[in-house]
C-alpha cells in the first residue's frame, strides 16, 4: 500500500513485518493451504484416503471436472457462466457411441464432439453478446434444447460402444500415471498460456474487469466474450469424451451435475463471478478440493447426503473468505 | 426561517465551506449560485442534516438546531429535491407520494382508497395537475419532478431546497415549475433555488447568494444586481500560480481533426469543433452541456446520430475506438475508475491496454517489452509506484490519473482529448498533467481539454470553445479568454 502526502508524492509503505508477510502469503495461497488441510485431515481420518489406488482414483475423477472448470473459468472471467456444459458433455459422449465403436472412428468422433461443443458455445456467446440475454438464461436454454435433441437422437437410450482408444485415454495408465491426467495437464497448460501469456488472455481480463474500459481501449469485447463461450463449449465436449472413456458406458446424463460443480469449483478457487479475476491454477485447486471432499465422505463411510451438505459448506466458507479478503 | 451563522465544513484535505453565514426568510425564493465546487452541494447537505458542520450554528424556525440526520431535518420541514429523483417508476403517483407514510386501514394494510383521495387533495391544494392514479414511469420528467416535490408537501414543509431543478426539464415545463414554486412561496414556504442559469434566477428569485471556493461572497436582492456583476462575483479571484507557462508555444499548425455537425441523441445537437496541431483547446461549459458526449462520439465510443469526423481533411468512415486509436486519437475519460482504468490490473497492463497488438498478435504477448515500456512511462511521468506490476487499485488518485494519461499520451499522435483530467487529483499531479499536455502540444499533437474548472480553462487553453445544451455557443481566441467571457457563453440563453 502506498499513501499520499499533501503534495502528491507517494509515501512508501512501511516494510512489511514478518507477521504481515506470513499473512500475505497465507492469503495468497489460502486455497492451496485449504486443499493441503483437506488432504492431511483426510489422511488422518480415513486410512485408505492417501493410498496409491485411492489417489489414482481421485485423480481420474478430477480430470473431467478439471477440463470443464478450465472452460468455465474463461466464461466466468468475462462475467458470464455456462450452465450448458453438462449437456454438452453428455451429447459429446453420445456422439462417441454413434459411430462404429472402433478406433478408426476416433477422428470422426473427436471432430463431431468438438463441433457440437463449439456450436453450442457459439450460440451461447451470440445470445449473450448480440442479444444481451443474461448468461444464466442463454446457457440454461441451450442446455435444455440440447437435451431435447439428444433424447430425440438416442430415442431415450443410447446404445453402441465408445472406440477403445477413448477407453484407454479415459481409464488407462502409463507407468502408473493415468493417461487422462497427462491429458488434463496439456489442456491446463494450454488454457493457462492462453489466459496468462497471450494477448487474448489480456483482452479477456480487461473485458471481464470492466467491459466499458475494454470498449474504450479499442477491444472488441463482444468477440472476446464470444470466444470464451466457444472455449467452454469445446472443453466441455472434450471432457464428455474423457468421462465416457472413463466410465465406459454412455447414458443421456453423462456429466450430470458438472454445470454447478464446475462453477462452484471455479468460485472456490478464487475466480470472481463479478469477472476479471481468477486463474486456471486457482480454479483447478478448487476442483481438487471438491473431488477430495466428495471422496473423503465415501471413504469415511458417511451417507452420500453428507457430500452435498459439505459441498454447500465449502461454498459458504470460500465465498465469505473472498469477500473478507477484498476489504 | 433559516439562519446560518459561521458554518464551516472540511473533508480530509479540502476545506469545503469556510465561515458561511446566510439567511433565508419564509415566503422567499433565495438563489444560491457559484461555480462547480464552490460549496453549494455541501451547504445544501449541511442545511438538510446530511453533514454536521465542523463549526457554526444552524437556526431553523427561530431555534438553534443540530440535525441528528436527514430524517430529523425532514421531520422539521426541511426538504431537498435532488437532481436524481427517488421515485418508483412502477408505482402510481399517489403511492409514490406516500412512500414511507403509507395510508393504512385498521388492519394495518394499505388503504388504497385513502391513498388516492389524500393524494388528489394534496395535488389540488398546490395546483398540481397530475392524475394520482397514473404510473410514475408514464409521466414526463417535469411531472415526475412535481411528484418529487409533492412528496415533500405531504409533510409540513417549511424550507424547500431545489438542486438544479431545470437541468432535466426545458421550455414550457420550466414556466410551469416556476408557477408552482411561486404558489408555494405565497403559502409561506422558504425556497432555496440552486441553478447555473442566471436568467432563471432573475426571473424567479427574490435574493441571490454567491458562494466561491467555499466562502460566502455576497447576498444581494435581485433588483440591485446585474447579470455581469453576478458573474464577476462568482468568478473573481486571484489566479493561483498553478499553471505552468508554455514556453515554446508556436503558432498552431493546420487543423488535424475536426468534428462536423455532430449529433448524439439527446445530448449533442449539431456541434462542430476544429482542432489544430500543437494547440491546446479548452472545451468549457456547464455540467451536462454535452461536452463529454461530443468527445465520446469523436472517439467512436458512442454512436453519432449524424455528423462526421474529419481527420487530415478526410472524413473517417466506420468510426470506433479501435479506429480512433489507429488514427492517433486518444481519450482520457472523465471517470477514471469507472471507465478509464482496468482497476483489477497493474500499471503495465493499464499502460499497454490501448495498443495490445503492439506487443504481439495471436498467441504471443511480449510481457518483457510491456514491462520496459511501463518502466519508461513511470519514469517520464514520475508515477509513484513500486514498479510496473503495482496494481493500480492501491495507488493514489493522482498517480492513477497519470497512468491513464500515460496510456493515451503514448498513442495519441494526432489528438488527445482529456475529459476533466485533474478532477480529484492533488496539486502535484495536476501540475504534472499540465506539463504532459504542454509536451504533447510541443510535439505537434492537438490537445482538447474538457474542464468545468474555470481557472483551469483560462490557465491552460490557447483557444476556448464553449458549449451549452448540446450546441457550441462560441469560441474565444487567446486574447479574449477570461472567466467572465466563458461564463457568459456557458450560460447564454439560447435562441428558440
Amino acid at each position: 500500500m502506498t499513501g499520499t502526502s499533501p503534495i502528491g508524492m507517494a509515501v512508501p509503505a512501511p516494510r512489511p513485518g514478518s507477521a504481515d508477510r506470513i499473512r500475505a502469503f497465507a492469503s495468497r495461497y489460502a486455497i492451496l493451504l485449504f486443499l493441503a488441510a483437506v488432504v492431511v485431515a483426510g489422511g488422518l481420518a480415513a486410512p485408505g484416503f492417501l493410498s496409491g489406488s485411492n489417489l489414482t482414483n481421485m485423480l481420474m475423477q478430477f480430470v473431467p471436472l478439471g477440463i470443464v472448470v478450465i472452460g468455465q473459468t474463461f466464461v466466468i472471467l468475462v462475467r458470464g457462466l455456462d450452465l450448458s456444459v453438462a449437456s454438452v458433455m453428455a451429447t459429446a459422449a453420445v456422439a462417441a457411441t454413434a459411430f462404429g465403436g472402433v478406433n478408426a472412428d476416433a477422428p470422426a468422433v473427436f471432430a463431431t464432439a468438438i463441433g457440437i461443443g463449439a456450436a453450442v458455445g457459439l450460440v451461447n456467446g451470440l445470445l449473450v453478446t448480440k442479444r444481451n440475454v443474461s448468461p444464466f438464461l442463454a446457457t440454461l436454454a441451450t442446455m435444455i434444447v440440447l437435451q431435447g435433441i439428444r433424447f430425440a437422437w438416442t430415442q431415450g437410450a443410447p446404445s453402441g460402444n465408445v472406440p477403445p482408444i477413448f477407453r484407454t485415454i479415459g481409464a488407462g495408465t502409463f507407468n502408473g500415471i493415468p493417461y487422462n491426467v497427462l491429458f488434463l495437464l496439456v489442456v491446463a497448460a494450454a488454457g493457462a498460456a492462453a489466459l496468462h501469456l497471450s494477448g487474448f488472455g489480456r483482452r479477456l481480463y480487461i473485458t471481464g474487469g470492466n467491459p466499458l474500459t475494454a470498449h474504450l481501449v479499442g477491444i472488441r469485447a463482444a468477440r472476446v466474450t464470444l470466444a470464451a463461450y466457444v472455449v467452454s463449449g469445446v472443453l466441455a465436449a472434450i471432457a464428455g469424451l474423457v468421462l465416457a472413456g472413463f466410465v465406459g458406458v454412455v447414458d443421456n446424463f453423462v456429466g450430470r451435475g458438472f454445470e454447478l460443480d464446475s462453477i462452484v469449483a471455479a468460485v472456490v478457487g478464487g475466480v470472481a463471478l463479478s469477472g476479471g479475476k481468477g486463474t486456471i491454477a486457482g480454479a483447478l485447486t478448487g476442483a481438487a478440493i471438491l473431488v477430495a471432499i466428495s471422496n473423503l465422505v465415501v471413504m469415511l463411510g458417511l451417507p452420500v447426503q453428507a457430500q452435498i451438505i459439505l459441498k454447500g459448506i465449502v461454498i459458504i466458507v470460500a465465498a465469505s473468505f473472498y469477500v473478507a479478503r477484498r476489504r | 426561517m433559516l439562519s446560518l451563522q459561521g458554518i464551516s465544513k472540511g473533508f480530509p484535505g479540502v476545506k469545503a465551506l469556510t465561515d458561511v453565514s446566510l439567511d433565508v426568510a419564509a415566503g422567499e425564493i433565495h438563489a444560491l449560485v457559484g461555480e462547480n465546487g464552490a460549496g453549494k452541494s455541501t451547504l445544501t447537505r449541511v442545511i438538510a442534516g446530511v453533514f454536521q458542520p465542523d463549526a457554526g450554528t444552524v437556526r431553523f424556525d427561530g431555534r438553534e438546531t443540530v440535525w441528528k440526520g436527514p430524517g430529523d431535518a425532514k421531520r422539521h420541514g426541511v426538504h431537498v429535491i435532488y437532481q436524481e429523483f427517488v421515485l418508483f417508476p412502477h408505482l402510481s403517483v399517489a403511492e409514490n407520494i406516500f412512500v414511507g407514510h403509507e395510508r393504512r386501514n385498521r388492519l394495518g394494510l394499505i388503504d388504497h382508497g385513502r391513498t388516492r383521495r389524500d393524494a388528489k387533495e394534496l395535488l389540488a391544494r398546490f395546483g398540481i395537475d397530475i392524475d394520482p392514479e397514473a404510473l410514475v414511469r408514464d409521466l414526463s420528467v417535469a411531472d415526475q419532478q412535481m411528484v418529487e416535490i409533492a412528496k415533500a408537501l405531504v409533510h409540513d414543509v417549511k424550507l424547500l431546497i431545489l438542486d438544479e431543478p431545470t437541468a432535466v426539464i426545458s421550455g414550457r415545463e420550466v414556466d410551469v415549475l416556476f408557477d408552482r414554486l411561486r404558489r408555494l412561496k405565497q403559502q409561506g414556504v422558504a425556497i432555496v433555488y440552486i441553478s447555473h442559469r442566471l436568467e432563471e434566477i432573475f426571473a424567479l428569485c427574490d435574493r441571490v447568494s454567491v458562494l466561491k471556493d467555499g466562502n460566502h461572497v455576497a447576498t444581494r436582492t435581485i433588483d440591485e444586481v446585474t447579470r455581469d456583476q453576478l458573474i464577476a462575483l462568482m468568478v473573481g479571484r486571484n489566479l493561483a500560480e498553478l499553471f505552468p507557462v508554455r514556453r515554446s508555444a508556436k503558432a498552431p499548425g493546420p487543423v488535424v481533426v475536426a468534428a462536423r455537425n455532430v449529433e448524439v441523441s439527446g445530448r449533442v445537437r449539431g456541434a462542430s469543433i476544429e482542432l489544430r496541431a500543437g494547440e491546446i483547446t479548452g472545451l468549457a461549459g456547464m455540467v451536462g452541456a454535452g461536452r463529454s458526449e461530443l468527445a465520446l462520439a469523436m472517439f467512436g465510443a458512442i454512436p453519432m446520430r449524424s455528423g462526421s469526423l474529419v481527420v487530415d481533411g478526410r472524413e473517417v468512415s466506420g468510426l470506433s475506438p479501435r479506429r480512433a486509436i489507429d488514427l492517433g486519437i486518444g481519450l482520457v475519460t472523465e471517470d477514471r475508475k469507472g471507465q478509464g482504468l482496468a482497476m483489477l490490473l497493474d500499471v503495465a497492463a493499464n499502460v499497454s491496454a490501448s495498443t495490445l497488438n503492439e506487443f504481439g498478435r495471436g498467441w504471443r504477448f511480449d510481457r518483457a517489452r510491456e514491462k520496459r515500456v511501463a518502466e519508461q512511462e513511470i519514469a517520464s511521468y514520475r508515477i509513484a509506484c513500486r514498479g510496473p506490476s503495482t496494481p493500480v487499485s492501491v495507488m493514489s488518485g493522482g498517480n492513477q490519473q497519470k497512468v491513464l494519461v500515460a496510456r493515451w499520451a503514448r498513442t495519441s499522435t494526432r489528438l488527445l482529448i482529456l475529459d476533466e483530467p485533474t478532477r480529484g487529483v492533488d496539486v502535484g499531479a495536476k501540475t504534472e498533467i499540465y506539463r504532459i499536455m504542454h509536451e504533447l502540444a510541443d510535439r505537434g499533437v492537438a490537445v482538447l481539454m474538457i474542464s468545468s474548472e474555470l481557472p483551469e480553462i483560462v490557465g491552460m487553453s490557447e483557444r476556448v470553445v464553449v458549449m451549452r445544451e448540446g450546441v457550441v455557443t462560441g469560441e474565444l481566441s487567446k486574447s479574449e479568454i477570461s472567466e467572465e467571457a466563458v461564463v457568459e457563453l456557458a450560460t447564454r440563453r439560447l435562441a428558440g
